[in-house]
């Protein structure tokens, strides 16, 4: 069980907050660029034929003698699409990356769910992987569940490709939830452009764990890369260690840059911090979540 | 190159056996840890900003710095010799002459042993570093040398003192062939002992010419005729090259003392007789005063004035006309000639000498028997042997003092059994074959035995014969005579005897059985007693050629500012350079370890 009751019933007071208007397609819970049936009042228009009578302002009618239709802002729901980083570098860390990596995908996903959102789980490596067909609503919420409670690590890290792959079929434009330690050999830039371009709400989380932010080694030590198999003999010394921690935190620093630089939200999931504190505070500030 | 501690064999396999261990240890080192990380992309980055160093650059300068520290401890335990570094090692032989000349001190203070000495260290610090030196005496002062490094040559140096007590000579030392490449035999030396080194050795002069003036002889004798008149025979020696106006002393006991004033040409010498029928009975004491000096070993003498009474010697003989006349003619025996009937009838003797007789039981009185027959009292006859000499004798027993039997022949002599000579007797004489000829015994009543007859040798008509008669008598009445000895080590026919000075301190001595040992440095009087037995020695230095200082076929020392060899100088030894640098890398391989150079 990836989360429990007890925080799966504070889940249900929050709802994810996208950053600009939903584009979905069905009724939902979110602002909407299209006019319709809603309450929100959006603009004026001159009646046509086949108008729905209801919305016509009549008290304009009697001032000028013209036919003016109210229009209201349409609710609609929204589509989330979580990306699920399955790398091995993602089977790492105490606490283990990508079981924190689940618990929040499933957090986020229930939330989702909750507000009618369609949630789309994608999990990948060097492609993708799995996908879990569009869901919506709250009883959907344990095949979400049994879905990533299946998911195993595999393969090297690869997101330019995974997302290319996803996103070159049409998708409704929405919010893009990417979870992954970033440990792309390739980088992340190539592959954040992809979500640029298809103009998405997106939001990072960077899984890091603190053996990756602050590694404690001994002198003498071979360093073995888990996905690519390639190792490296290290003379470890204080020097050596606090280089590593300004590259990490300088690697970390540009994701978090690109985001902000486009508008995006970036979250540092640190595996050592409760991943209920994340959820409930950090995804909180961000305004991903409210 | 050569190595000082190993055979070059053995020090080339260790330097071998150090480079294949160090290299196979670094073969052998264990690997480091392998640790999976879920990705090496930040390292990599982190690893090409540093521009990390080539692994396999950093393991040879490791292992070249192992190797060289290793190299450099392993080369200094084969102590090699390297001519560019700690000069060209050596073995050096240097031999310093210690005898009693080297002791003169020149008007600058210092002797020419201590001039010597300096020379020698001179020498030993100019050598290359490596080098070894075998330190030696003439007067076996350092026993058994052996090449020793540097630091023990010149504290071996400072033992060697000025000693007199023996004849110096050259020492039985394994001298470098030649004066090449292999080594070097020096030999500092005034040239006045005379020692003459073998032909390999090259001689150093240590000569510097001293003022001296000595006493070379000095005696005591009754005079010829009037055995209560003494007189001191007196021989001063001037060594100096310049005139010297000495002052003769002659000093004895209580307040008697005659002084005199002597001119002395420069190398030359004068004979004083002194009367000193005056003095009382004891040691005397001669010196010589100058205004300079610069030997003080021979500027005193000692001798020893004897009892002035005759002795009663009755002479038991049938017949023996040159014993009876050389009997009369000593100056203090008066003679009673007895037949061996009348023997026991005679009274008032002080010693008897038979001649050809003995009595059948050992007399109360001292005797001297000339070939008694057989008795039970005297060592057992087993036969006769003709025609033999006297081979060697003692001339350190007061009984046959000055004396020189080499020239006695004997047509017949009594063969004496030695092997079962009783305790107490002692053979003084023996033939060629160790045939005892004169035996004395000193326990109880005395007895001296010779073993021939006069009339069946030539022992009568040797100048020696009045004085053997002469010191018969004294030794068998146990006269008050001196026994006259050298400086040094001086031995006295008294086992486990005391030896104290005529100022009372006694002197340390050591003991055989038949004699007492002890050292006399200095001119002195000593009286060593053992019961009531007490034998006086007068030890003195009275040798012409050791005062005759400045008789020496060397040139002058040179100056000081000569001594040390142009060139010379005092270099590291390679061992403790390769020390220095194995410190100085271990230094660097800390550094370089810690800075992450090397591995």
């Amino acid at each position: 069980m990836l989360l429990t009751e007890s925080f799966l019933r504070q889940l249900e007071l929050l709802t994810l907050v996208p950053r600009g208007r939903a584009h979905g397609q069905l009724k939902g819970m979110h602002r909407s660029r299209r006019t319709g049936a809603g309450m929100v009042f959006a603009d004026y228009r001159p009646y046509s034929e086949g108008d729905d009578i209801r919305n016509i302002d009549w008290g304009i009618y009697l001032r000028m003698d013209r036919l003016i239709l109210r229009l209201f802002e349409e609710e609609a729901d929204l589509p989330v699409y979580i990306f699920l980083d399955t790398s091995v570098s993602m089977d790492h860390g105490e606490p283990h990356k990508l079981d924190y990596a689940k618990r929040v995908a499933s957090a986020l996903a229930y939330v989702a769910l909750l507000n009618h959102d369609r949630v789309n789980l994608i999990t990948f490596a060097d492609g993708l992987r799995e996908m879990l067909p569009t869901r919506r609503g709250k009883n959907q919420a344990p095949q979400v569940f049994n879905f990533l409670e299946g998911v195993q690590a595999k393969g090297r890290t690869g997101l330019f490709a995974a997302l290319r792959r996803y996103f070159g079929v049409p998708r409704t434009r929405g919010m893009v939830v990417l979870v992954s330690d970033f440990l792309d050999p390739d980088g992340a830039e190539a592959a954040l452009t992809v979500l640029r371009r298809f103009r998405h709400d997106v939001v990072l989380l960077h899984v890091m764990s603190p053996q990756e932010r602050d590694p404690q080694l001994p002198e003498e030590v071979v360093l073995v890369d888990a996905e690519e198999g390639t190792s490296s003999e290290l003379e470890v010394t204080p020097a050596l260690l606090a280089a590593y921690r300004e590259t990490f935190e300088k690697h970390a620093g540009e994701i978090e840059a690109y985001c902000r630089k486009y508008g995006w939200g970036y979250v540092r999931a640190l595996t050592e911090i409760p991943f209920e504190d994340l959820v409930l505070k950090g995804l909180r500030e961000e305004g991903l979540l409210r | 190159m050569r190595f000082l501690a190993l055979p070059a064999g053995t020090a080339m396999l260790l330097l071998a056996g150090v480079a294949v261990l160090v290299i196979g240890l670094y073969l052998l080192r264990p690997l480091p840890r392998r640790l999976v990380i879920s990705s090496s992309l930040i390292w990599r980055r982190v690893l090409k900003e540093r521009k990390r160093k080539p692994e396999r650059l950093r393991w040879w300068l490791s292992l070249l710095l192992a190797l060289a520290l290793a190299l450099s401890i392993a080369a200094a335990i084969t102590r090699p010799e390297i001519a560019a570094v700690g000069g060209r090692a050596e073995e050096v032989v240097l031999v310093v002459d210690n005898s009693a000349t080297m002791g003169a001190r020149s008007p600058d203070g210092r002797t020419r042993l201590e001039r010597a000495l300096e020379r020698a260290r001179a020498t030993i610090e100019a050598r290359g570093a490596g080098s070894r030196f075998l330190v030696a005496d003439t007067m076996r002062q350092i026993s058994a040398p052996t090449f020793q490094d540097r630091r023990v040559a010149l504290t071996m140096l400072e033992r060697i003192k000025p000693d007199s007590g023996r004849q110096p000579r050259f020492p039985d030392v394994a001298l470098p062939h030649g004066t090449g490449a292999a080594g070097q035999a020096l030999f500092i030396t005034d040239g006045v002992s005379g020692v003459e080194p073998p032909r390999n050795v090259q001689t150093i002069s240590a000569f510097q010419p001293v003022d001296n003036v000595g006493i070379i002889a000095f005696d005591v004798r009754p005079v010829p005729g009037n055995p209560r008149r003494y007189e001191a025979f007196v021989e001063v020696l001037n060594a100096s090259a310049g005139n010297k106006r000495v002052e003769l002393r002659v000093a004895g006991t209580g307040a008697k003392v005659i002084t005199k004033t002597l001119q002395l040409p420069g190398r030359s010498s004068a004979n004083e007789v002194l009367d000193v029928s005056a003095f009382d009975s004891g040691p005397l004491r001669a010196t010589v005063d100058t205004d300079y000096d610069g030997f003080a070993l021979d500027d005193t003498a000692f001798a020893f004035l004897p009892a002035k009474h005759t002795v009663r010697v009755g002479l038991v003989t049938r017949g023996s006309p040159q014993l009876q006349r050389a009997f009369e003619l000593l100056p203090r025996v008066q003679l009673v000639v007895l037949s061996p009937e009348h023997f026991g009838t005679a009274r008032g003797l002080d010693a008897v000498v038979f001649d050809r007789y003995a009595p059948p039981d050992a007399p109360h009185l001292p005797a001297l028997l000339i070939r008694p027959p057989r008795t039970n009292w005297l060592p057992r006859q087993v036969g006769e042997v003709a025609d033999i000499g006297i081979a060697r004798w003692d001339p350190a027993h007061p009984l046959l003092r000055h004396l020189n039997l080499r020239d006695i022949t004997v047509e017949s002599a009594e063969l004496l059994k030695s092997d079962v000579i009783e305790q107490g007797v002692r053979v003084l004489a023996v033939g060629p074959r160790d045939q005892p000829m004169i035996l004395t015994r000193e326990a109880g009543v005395r007895w001296i035995e010779v073993a021939f007859a006069l009339e069946q040798s030539n022992f009568a008509q040797q100048a020696s014969f009045p004085m053997f008669l002469a010191n018969s008598i004294e030794w068998l009445t146990n006269e008050s005579v001196a026994l006259s000895r050298e400086l040094g080590v001086v031995s006295v026919p008294l086992a486990n005897a005391k030896v104290v000075n005529l100022e009372g301190r006694e002197a340390k001595a050591q003991w055989t059985h038949d004699a007492t040992l002890f050292e006399a440095p200095q001119p002195g009087f000593f009286i060593a007693s053992s019961g009531d037995q007490r034998v006086r020695v007068a030890v003195n230095l009275l040798d012409p050629r050791t005062s005759a200082l400045n008789e020496s076929p060397l040139p002058l020392q040179p100056q000081d500012r000569e001594l040390v060899q142009p060139g010379a100088r005092i270099a590291i030894d390679p061992w403790m350079l390769l020390l220095l640098i194995a410190v100085g890398l271990l230094t660097i391989e800390w550094l370089t370890y810690n800075r992450r150079v090397t591995i």
